[in-house]
């Protein structure tokens, strides 16, 4: 093994340190082999006696504190651990009814939001329904020759009608906002997972 | 020999090795050389501990093209050496304690 790559086995290894660190201790070890070659030992004579690069990476490793941060974030990606398993089983009698109470919570949110919608849309049926009876009962006193109550009631019908038009409007904008809100977090759940 | 013993004897012989004078890792390693064998693995993080400790410090010197890290002792590095030399009167007085014990059982 030549001097390069002696170093680069032992920067390899080495790597989760900080930058500084890495620098100071192949700069140190470059600087024992080219004092050795000096002195009249071949480059890989030189290389020979320091030891492995696994040795000497284990022992820079085992020296510098900082090591232990950035070794212990891959594990954690890695899955649960056993004891985790058991502490959920274990405290399942307490955060399934938990889960449970808050999956019912915004369930119920949403009913409340869909009964406004309903009441909205029924109100539009009670339009409806003036602006038909308005009209019939129009027909009917005009016909019993009542015709000043028959304009009364042929108003109160075309009003209706107007009010259905205008509220199915302002019911269906409020509706597709609802849809909107109860979409809300499936769609941001899919952002996250891109 | 037990660890901690030989860690702080080996910070010590690495501040002797430089209390004359500058000097390098490969030549403090040839001059503890005759009393005790140091690798270089071992001798890296005493350096760098004794620098964090402020018992020495590091200057690069242009030496054939290349750096060289020389090691200076600093004030704090001269008293740690006075101090082990007091702390070793007393460790001896207690080792001629000892040995006379086992002597006497003879």
């Amino acid at each position: 093994m030549n001097k390069q790559q002696f170093l680069a086995a032992i920067r390899q290894r080495i790597g989760s340190l900080p930058q500084q660190d890495i620098d100071r201790s192949i700069d140190f070890y470059a600087e024992m082999i080219d004092d050795r070659i000096e002195e009249g030992l071949s480059e890989e004579e030189a290389v020979a006696a320091m030891g492995t690069p696994e040795e000497i990476a284990a022992q820079i490793l085992s020296e510098n504190p900082r090591t232990q941060r950035p070794a212990a974030a891959p594990k954690s990606a890695r899955g649960l651990k056993a004891w985790e398993i058991v502490l959920l089983i274990i405290g399942s009698p307490l955060w399934v009814p938990l889960l449970l109470a808050a999956a019912i919570i915004v369930l119920s949110l949403y009913i409340v939001l869909w009964s406004v919608i309903i009441v909205l849309y029924a109100a539009d049926l009670c339009f409806v329904a003036g602006a038909i009876s308005g009209i019939f009962g129009a027909t009917v006193l005009f016909c019993t020759g009542q015709a000043a109550q028959a304009l009364l009631f042929l108003g109160a019908g075309i009003t209706c009608i107007g009010l259905t038009v205008l509220w199915f409007v302002l019911s269906t904008a409020a509706a597709k906002g609802v849809w909107l809100l109860t979409k809300l977090p499936f769609t941001h759940r899919k952002g996250d997972a891109q | 020999m037990d660890i901690q013993l030989k860690r702080g004897l080996l910070d010590v012989c690495v501040l002797a090795a430089i209390q004359d004078t500058d000097s390098y890792g490969y030549q403090i390693i040839k001059d503890m050389k005759p009393y005790v064998s140091i690798s270089e693995s071992t001798l890296y993080p005493i350096l760098r501990r004794l620098e964090a400790a402020e018992l020495l410090t590091v200057h690069a010197v242009e030496h054939n093209g290349r750096l060289r890290k020389y090691y200076h002792i600093t004030e704090a590095g001269r008293a740690r050496i006075a101090a082990f030399a007091e702390e070793w009167k007393e460790i001896m007085s207690i080792y001629q304690f000892v040995v006379r014990g086992e002597q006497k059982h003879e």
